[in-house]
């Protein structure tokens, strides 16, 4: 397998963003129209009461052979949540789809914590008007979350139909773990599988980790993307160690890949990925939140680069 | 109407020694009864932080079961230490609701988190006992019911039922968070759910008590008892906002329903109202009702929700 590397498609700092986002275009996930590929993405807002940042969905359409820019979102894709709601402080990432003539997307909600930094849970939002923005259903909770056996951090999700039935691949929390190096607690997370009939009610294959880790029981694995090709599925995600992963580029975030033939045995080969860091340049210390798609006939995988995604996303195209 | 006879407080937690978890507050009755005593789970707290701010732990207190009034014996620790870090029960297990399980005690029990723009969420466990109920382990790390689109915050006050071999699970879900005097207050309401096998919860997602002094009125303690061909459920309930004292803080509320699913509430019937005067006349609160050697009885809070302890009372008469 080889990715043929198409460079950055989307600087974040050369467009006017709603919300008053500046910077990041975190986790690009795409919606193919008839003539166009619309690209979701998370962005940020400084949060100046408490000097965090709040993500935001924000959204940019490409002409198919996605080279040309025809416009960027101008208008909030979908609030967050009200408060003490689970998606408070952010929306990150963002996973559309439609289903039965309708689109609607998977989320992931981000709330603050005190003893650690922040909670997540999956949230399911649709559109009336083909994407352009996003409601809530019901009182707005998660259709995913914390459970017995994934005691937090669920979120990530990654939701298509297979044989039938709605999938979610996604992560889920197994610790909030102190490094002696580190001031605060630093979290660790795996990726676990669900399915449904409705895409709302789901049953988890409950604290499964279903692929292998690489760096050890301390590998954090995330944002996985699943596609059909060559007779197998093939599983897309990133993985890094769980400390000092954020400025030691040895440590950051990779590429990973497992192919099953089931969707419910994967096998991790890593080296398979055929993709990896730049020599130089915008990905060349970090690889992440790759999200694979087909458009045109062709398989693309779009991904973040350096410093997750500060300074945008690339595209490669399967060769 | 319902006549309880009040018997008066029956546990007080300030007078307990020698375990510095459990300094004041007895919140949430709920009962175990085995041979010759009776065994009431409660909820207690050691002394504020610097900041002020409260953890809470769950324990037990062995009442002789010939006369309730007499103590025969303490929890030396809670039944459950609180949560790792990050996990949902990590700052407080309360209240808790027991039920047996075969030879084993079954315990589900509200977690507490502490947020940023609110100051908590809480989420219900599930934790058992093998040796009658002292000591429990956890299920898992992480809640057994989780939120969800019509339930999205503050999933707590368990009540575990087992009717016609089914298992039941009352509970309180948050719907909205409502800014007052500068202070985030939660607003929830009853909700219920059932089970096959205690573990996967089918919910009903909805409300099951229709709300009477204000659209926000917040409900508590949803305590199901059969008796008589009907399910009676005692709960309490107060007004959202300005509730610490005793104009607008909790009371006990009563519903009957033939089939669990359907409630009709008349509060009317509860048959039990603040005192003139003493350890509950600001307000009444987390309502448990047992049968003990054919008589029905309601453990009870008073002022400051049990800052200082539960009373006992006793039904003159049957649940009909």
């Amino acid at each position: 397998m080889k990715w043929r590397k198409a460079g950055r498609i989307f600087d974040p700092r050369e467009h006017q963003l709603p919300n008053g986002c500046v910077e990041f275009a975190q986790s690009p996930q795409t919606l193919v129209f008839d003539d166009f590929v619309r690209v979701y993405f998370s962005t940020r807002q400084r949060d100046d009461t408490t000097g965090k940042y709040l993500s935001h969905v924000a959204f940019v359409d490409f002409d198919k052979d996605l080279r040309r820019i025809r416009r960027v979102s101008g208008q909030t894709v979908l609030p967050l949540g009200g408060l003490g709601s689970f998606d408070e402080h952010g929306i990150f990432p963002i996973n559309p789809l439609r289903h039965d003539g309708r689109v609607m997307a998977y989320t992931c909600g981000w709330s603050r914590r005190v003893s650690v930094s922040v909670e997540t849970g999956i949230g399911r939002v649709v559109s009336d008007d083909d994407g352009e923005t996003f409601y809530r259903q019901g009182l707005g909770g998660p259709v995913l979350g914390a459970s017995l056996q994934e005691p937090f951090l669920v979120g990530d999700p990654f939701v298509r139909v297979f044989e039938g039935r709605f999938h979610m691949w996604y992560m889920f929390g197994t610790r909030w773990k102190q490094y002696e190096d580190a001031d605060v607690p630093e979290r660790i997370y795996k990726i676990g599988h669900a399915v449904s009939d409705d895409g709302l009610q789901w049953e988890k294959q409950e604290g499964e980790a279903i692929v292998g880790d690489r760096l050890g029981g301390d590998e954090s694995q995330a944002l996985p993307t699943v596609i059909a090709f060559g007779g197998r599925y093939h599983m897309y995600f990133c993985y890094r160690h769980s400390s000092d992963f954020r400025s030691n580029q040895d440590r950051g975030y990779r590429i990973g890949h497992a192919h099953s033939g089931d969707l419910l045995h994967w096998t991790r080969d890593d080296g398979d990925s055929g993709i990896d860091l730049s020599p130089q340049g915008w990905d060349s210390q970090m690889m992440c939140y790759p999200h694979v798609f087909t458009c045109n006939e062709k398989i693309y995988m779009l991904y973040n680069g350096n410093a997750f995604g500060r300074e945008g996303f690339g595209l490669a195209v399967l060769e | 109407m319902f006549e309880w006879k009040k018997r008066g407080l029956l546990f007080d937690p300030t007078g307990v020694s020698g375990r510095d978890w459990l300094k004041e507050f007895a919140q949430a009755p709920a009962t175990l009864i085995f041979d010759d005593f009776v065994r009431v789970y409660f909820s207690c707290r050691p002394p504020a932080d610097a900041n002020g701010q409260y953890v809470s732990y769950s324990a037990y207190v062995d009442l002789n079961r010939n006369n309730l009034f007499d103590i025969i014996g303490v929890a030396e620790r809670p039944f459950l230490e609180l949560g790792d870090s990050g996990t949902f029960d990590e700052f407080g297990t309360y209240p808790v609701s027991v039920i047996r399980d075969g030879a084993d005690v079954l315990a589900y029990y509200a977690g507490w988190t502490r947020c940023e723009s609110v100051p908590f969420n809480v989420a219900i466990g599930m934790a058992r006992s093998t040796d009658g109920g002292v000591t429990f382990s956890r299920c898992g790390p992480g809640p057994v019911l989780p939120y969800s689109q019509d339930e999205p915050f503050v999933l707590s006050g368990p009540k575990i039922r087992r009717f016609g071999g089914r298992w039941y699970l009352w509970y309180i879900a948050g719907r909205k968070w409502k800014m007052a005097a500068g202070r985030a207050e939660p607003v929830y309401k009853i909700r219920m759910a059932s089970s096959e096998d205690g573990v996967n919860w089918n919910r009903r997602g909805r409300d099951l008590i229709e709300s009477r002094i204000e659209a926000d009125e917040a409900q508590a303690s949803p305590d199901v008892f059969y008796s008589d061909g009907r399910y009676h459920m005692f709960f309490c309930y107060r007004y959202s906002t300005d509730f610490r004292g005793k104009a607008k803080g909790y009371r006990i509320g009563y519903a009957h329903s033939d089939d669990m699913e359907t409630w009709v509430r008349e509060d009317s019937l509860a048959g039990i109202e603040v005192s003139e005067s003493g350890w509950d006349s600001e307000m009444l609160s987390y309502p448990h009702v047992f049968a003990l050697d054919g008589r029905t009885y309601m453990l009870y809070l008073g002022n400051a929700v049990g800052k200082r302890g539960f009373g006992l009372a006793e039904l003159q008469g049957r649940l009909a």
